[in-house]
């Protein structure tokens, strides 16, 4: 719909809060011939229930689960239809009930809703969370084509076979409207796989510059290799449980609130709509911009930003009570599959006002230390090495998202991407130049989860609670 | 390469249904067929084959959006997703328009049928409410902006898909 009814805009209610006491992760590969996709599940799972310095032995923290909610992208990738039932057996979890949640590239943030609705509608009060992805029983080609099927198969997918050809547009028509010089796009790429190198999970990590971005290959113009991520195998996992449950598990609980938006799966099917205004913003704040767009047939959302974004923030914020994300957040972890999704993002969630995104980056408060006024970056992101550096096993990715931001919170950043032995675990030795990326005492963090070219999101807010 | 972009594929057979258009989508090997159909939007495809850019619009005057004279639809739809009645079939005749927004694309994934490099464009068409995907068949530059019109595969030509319109410079 492109008008809505006050009933449309009720903002999520829950009946009891949702915590998150405890994560896990695999390390993230192109290819993963050494183990199965269960045995990656397992690594989730096992650290979740081993390394979260939870108050009760694991097998008894085992021993509260109620069910279960998987997430998985694309079932084509490894034709192995109900793999939620081979995952579930093996990590030892059968006759407990387990459902699978599937949109897009957003899975994982939407099972992590799909999980955390349980615990609030008081129907589980212990859900594992846990979602996968296994993109390597194919060439990278034949990949590409899978992941086109998400879209539209009777008018987009035979125009590219690519995914990147359907953001590449977008990037175009944002850097035009917005005077964006690709060198913002360059540096987003810089950052995250910069940040990757201090991650043992990740797939990529990179010491880049821009120029080196700029003058890579091609691959959907404008956007080059290193602007977009690449097909991962791993899984990660996340424990939601009630506030009781919460502070008998962890002396460290997270509080989660997450709300989801959706939009059409072609971009050009998006007509002109109002914007939807975050808490911070007025009606006076885009008077400008609607002029402008009106000298170019443009329109809100369009081909520049995601309605789908807008809209979850939009609830999210107003559940979790955030009035103006850059000073009240302290983290974010967006959605970097190409460095133009994350550029459109900033304006959706409003760390600024829409047309003005690039200023995030110019700033320097997208940085955990901002190189500009050398204090602490006001609202960093995508610490965690992001989908450029650290993975994009799609059902994972929104739920290690969640993950990252937790650890974090807990102050544990440390402690899982420091130690010399999580690096052997994965075969990798930790840098001799590693440098902690913790932030210091974060409050409050966000995590995006997006699908599609914005056709489903997820924006979950999480909330130190000690 | 020659300066004009071709496609390299067989036309997909078709079967009619009751008027419906199904589509014979290779998935693997001749046993892996699927039978898709285009339902109630067999009137696009075929216009297509005809050399016709035929799109769908709202004449509902109970409708909050359209008010009865409602923007033309394309890719077209049936439904009306603001008030739910039937839309109704309108040729748009002599199809131009802009480009919106490009790319080039220099390799698409496994099976694509367009001879690399070509650049995908999305069109603005005045009237038509929604921006038009789709391929151009000039390789020179382009920028935003530039004119374009709709060319269409037909007859012999034709393949039974989206691909049976491209766009061309004017």
């Amino acid at each position: 719909m492109i008008e809505f009814a006050p009933g449309n805009l009720r903002v999520p209610k829950w009946s009891r809060p949702v915590y998150m006491v405890a994560a896990g992760t695999s390390d993230f590969r192109k290819r993963y011939p050494e183990k199965k996709l269960e045995e990656l599940c397992m690594d989730a799972f096992r650290m979740l229930l081993e390394e979260n310095d939870l108050k009760m032995a694991p097998l008894d923290v085992k021993g509260l689960i109620n069910m279960c909610n998987y997430g998985e992208f694309a079932d084509h990738f490894q034709d192995q239809l109900l793999c939620e039932a081979k995952v579930h057996d093996y990590l030892g979890l059968n006759l407990l009930p387990n459902w699978g949640v599937k949109t897009g590239g957003a899975t994982g943030g939407y099972t992590m809703l799909s999980g955390a609705n349980t615990v609030a509608s008081g129907y589980s009060d212990c859900t594992l969370v846990l979602g996968w992805e296994r993109m390597d029983e194919v060439i990278t080609w034949t990949g590409n084509y899978y992941i086109a099927c998400a879209a539209c198969k009777d008018f987009e997918t035979r125009l590219a076979r690519n995914y990147a050809s359907y953001y590449a547009p977008m990037a175009r028509r944002f850097g035009e409207m917005y005077k964006v010089d690709e060198r913002i796009r360059a540096e987003i790429a810089v950052k995250n796989r910069y940040y990757a190198c201090m991650s043992p999970f990740a797939q990529q990590p990179g010491r880049h510059t821009v120029d080196e971005v700029l003058a890579g290959a091609i691959v959907s113009d404008p956007l080059r290799f290193l602007e977009c991520c690449a097909m991962s195998v791993g899984s990660s996992a996340a424990l939601l449980c009630s506030e009781e449950l919460a502070y008998k598990l962890t002396d460290h609980p997270v509080k989660l609130s997450i709300c989801g938006g959706s939009d059409t799966l072609r971009t050009g099917d998006r007509r002109p709509m109002k914007i939807p205004l975050l808490p911070h913003e007025t009606e006076e704040d885009y008077k400008q911009l609607y002029e402008d767009m009106k000298k170019t047939d443009g329109r809100w959302p369009g081909f520049e930003s995601f309605g789908a974004t807008r809209f979850a923030a939009y609830m999210a914020y107003r559940m979790a009570g955030i009035q103006n994300p850059i000073e009240d957040l302290d983290l974010v972890e967006t959605h970097d599959a190409f460095t133009i999704s994350d550029l459109q993002t900033y304006g959706d969630v409003g760390l600024t006002l829409y047309g003005q995104e690039q200023e995030y980056i110019r700033s320097g408060d997208c940085y955990l230390h901002n190189p500009y006024t050398n204090k602490p970056g006001k609202c960093p992101s995508n610490l965690s090495g992001g989908l450029l550096g650290t993975m994009h096993a799609v059902g994972a990715t929104g739920i290690w998202q969640c993950a990252e931001v937790f650890w974090q919170l807990q102050n544990k950043y440390d402690k899982f991407h420091g130690d010399p032995k999580m690096w052997e675990r994965f075969g990798k030795k930790k840098p001799d130049d590693w440098k902690s990326l913790q932030v210091h005492n974060p409050r409050r963090g966000l995590a995006i989860s997006h699908a599609g070219v914005g056709s489903h999101v997820t924006c979950a807010v999480l909330e130190k609670a000690w | 390469m020659s300066e004009k972009v071709k496609l390299n594929t067989t036309p997909s057979k078709i079967d009619v249904k009751n008027e419906a258009w199904v589509l014979h989508f290779p998935r693997f090997g001749a046993e892996g067929t699927h039978f898709h159909t285009y339902g109630q939007l067999t009137p696009y495809f075929q216009g297509l084959t005809q050399g016709k850019l035929m799109g769908t619009h709202c004449v509902n005057p109970a409708c909050p959006i359209s008010k009865g004279n409602g923007e033309l639809w394309v890719p077209p739809r049936i439904d009306c997703p603001d008030c739910h009645a039937k839309m109704v079939w309108k040729e748009i005749k002599n199809p131009q328009g802009y480009i919106y927004t490009y790319t080039l694309v220099e390799r698409g994934g496994t099976g694509l049928e367009i001879e690399t490099p070509y650049y995908q464009v999305d069109v603005f068409v005045q009237g038509v409410c929604t921006i038009i995907k789709g391929y151009l068949i000039n390789r020179t530059p382009i920028r935003i902006g530039d004119k374009v019109k709709a060319g269409f595969l037909t007859g012999d030509q034709a393949t039974h898909t989206c691909l049976d319109i491209y766009w061309e410079l004017i």
